[in-house]
């Protein structure tokens, strides 16, 4: 059992972040990766996909790179327990490489993820422009405005991400411009709030695990329910990376929600380095129940 | 690949084998490898028929794995990873020769109410004033054609017909359905039939800032995985429009999302797919053989 985390900040946050990435083998393809109890019901999302990542990177030959990784939430993860992560390998060639992933706690599957490794090559290269954004030193400290709306767990995601950086620009509703044509949008920045080795891997996994946050509020953005009001959970979680980037600086994280509709919200996320390079792209489909007595229209 | 609209009903109807163990029939193809919405719309119905009635899918994720042999009949197996009080979780892998070539996780959603917003829809010409690319072909040689059972009209892609946007270099748009006419339901036929068509045309919209198109000479395509959420309810029999946008291509892989909207507007289904991109005039040491 864990104790509930104490206050933590800074660089001191982001080691234990990298610690947390960081599994312990158990076997041959079996891992075991700690969780941080911070009061909350459940394990935050990205933990357990940066995790299952890492699991299953430690199975791969180094020649490889992980390029997209797809993944279903299946059970909420206890806090209070490690989780154990169970690699499958379902391919091995002389371009890619696959992986399964099985993420267990008390014997049952809480998440499952696929992911796909490519030997490096070079080929076409285009990519969309980066949209006009607000500098991150304009944008709102994500967990202040958490507290300024009313969010009730603000301090425990406070704690939980405290090796973060976010700053949110505006959405649909506020501070960015209308656009009839995509009704739901978001936009913010984030990075990791120290520095990190020059391990691509810490990189690419600091990075999944911070893409979970705030993607599904895009959804929202459309609809005048506070997120922290409505009853959300993600549902899937899908990157594809596309270029190798430094977590620990500045990404605009630009979201779009092209559709909501059965309780459903399929956000998608386009990753933005600094200087306009478009590093990676998200896609999380979520659970979106209004709040209890609240009336359809 | 099916002719008609009734070969592509044998082809989504599987054989059972025993639970939770399918097994899928071929049509014949001049085709080097089966064809990658074939795989995935039979691993839908497969996953499907082992899924209590009132739960719809919602999504599928997928990663093709080896080119499929299209002599052999494909195995697909279940795996039930969930089953919960909203949603129902499987995963299926398609096998042949004793090898995975495909594998499939599918998530089901009891349908519930919510809160509802779409994009939407951009201003394309009908579909009746738009080129059917297939007529060319048959004005060629008039001979057996792969993509008969399919109705396809190219509305354009950056690198032609469609307006001019710097910010979205790689884009392009068909309009397509299922030639002839599909029984009214169950709905999951129309979903698996969709499914089938949705690993069409895709990757043209990564091709086209590069001047390219599918089936050129210069480039290796392979589907390296392929995603659909299902929005809501449609017919595959009727237009859908599909409305394609590749973001990025970079380190010979380019990835395309598309929305799919139905003739009236209504944002039925959204696609994302990666393909492996290998340009073939580039001196290669690998054959493209496990791509």
């Amino acid at each position: 059992m864990t104790e509930v985390a104490g206050p933590l900040s800074g660089q001191d946050a982001v080691d234990e972040l990298v610690g947390l990435l960081d599994l312990e083998t158990i076997d041959v393809d079996l891992f075991r990766g700690q969780t941080l109890d911070t009061g909350r019901s459940r394990v935050y999302g990205g933990h357990v996909a940066a995790q299952a990542l890492v699991a299953g990177v430690r199975t791969v030959d180094p020649g490889f790179h992980v390029h997209s990784l797809h993944s279903y939430f299946l059970l909420a993860g206890d806090p209070k327990l490690p989780i154990v992560y169970d690699v499958e390998r379902i391919r091995d060639g002389r371009s890619f490489a696959t992986r399964r992933v099985a993420a267990r706690q008390h014997g049952k599957p809480i998440y499952y993820l696929t992911a796909s490794f490519q030997r490096e090559e070079a080929g076409f290269d285009h990519q969309d422009a980066m949209p006009p954004a607000a500098a991150p030193e304009d944008g709102l400290d994500f967990i202040a405005l958490m507290k300024s709306r009313g969010n009730t767990e603000a301090d425990q995601l406070g704690r939980e991400w405290a090796a973060l950086d976010g700053r949110w620009v505006g959405n649909s509703k506020h501070g960015l411009p209308v656009d009839d044509a995509r009704p739901s949008r978001a936009q913010m920045w984030l990075r990791v709030a120290g520095r990190l080795s020059d391990d691509p891997l810490e990189h690419t996994a600091a990075f999944t695990y911070a893409s979970d946050i705030s993607l599904l509020g895009a959804s929202l953005a459309a609809h005048p329910i506070p997120a922290h009001q409505a009853q959300m959970a993600s549902l899937d979680h899908t990157i594809w990376f596309h270029r190798p980037f430094r977590a620990d600086e500045w990404w605009l994280y630009d979201q779009w929600s092209p559709s909501a509709s059965g309780a459903r919200g399929l956000s998608l996320g386009r990753v933005f380095s600094r200087d306009g390079v478009l590093v990676a792209t998200v896609a999380q489909e979520g659970l979106i129940r209004p709040p209890r007595g609240y009336e359809l229209p | 690949m099916p002719r008609d609209a009734d070969e592509l009903l044998d082809l989504l109807d599987l054989e059972t084998i025993d639970d939770n163990l399918f097994r899928g029939s071929q049509q014949p193809s001049n085709l080097v490898r089966v064809f990658g919405g074939q795989v995935a719309a039979q691993a839908l119905v497969a996953a499907d028929r082992t899924v209590d009635d009132s739960y719809v899918v919602h999504s599928l994720h997928s990663y093709f794995l080896q080119p499929g042999d299209t002599k052999a009949r494909i195995v697909y197996d279940v795996e039930r990873l969930r089953d919960g009080r909203s949603f129902a979780t499987r995963r299926v892998l398609a096998r042949q020769h004793g090898r995975p070539i495909f594998a499939l996780t599918a998530d089901f959603h009891r349908p519930e109410p919510g809160r509802d917003h779409q994009d939407l829809m951009p201003e394309v010409p009908a579909p009746e004033d738009c080129i059917d690319p297939q007529a060319l072909i048959r004005g060629r040689d008039g001979e057996f054609n792969e993509w008969d059972a399919v109705d396809f009209r190219y509305i354009g892609s950056s690198h032609d017909l469609l307006p001019p946007d710097p910010e979205r270099p790689g884009r392009q748009r068909f309009w397509l359905k299922v030639a002839g006419q599909l029984p009214d339901g169950p709905p999951l036929l129309h979903t698996a039939a969709f499914t089938w068509l949705s690993d069409m045309t895709v990757m043209g919209a990564a091709l086209a800032p590069h001047g390219l198109r599918l089936g050129g000479p210069h480039t290796l395509v392979a589907s390296l995985d392929h995603t659909v959420w299902f929005h809501h309810p449609l017919r595959a029999d009727e237009w859908l429009l599909y409305d394609q946008v590749s973001p990025v291509a970079s380190g010979a892989r380019g990835l395309v999302t598309a929305r799919v909207f139905s003739r009236d507007g209504v944002l039925v289904a959204s696609v994302a797919q990666e393909a492996l991109l290998r340009p073939l005039d580039a001196p290669s040491e690998d054959s493209g053989e496990d791509a």
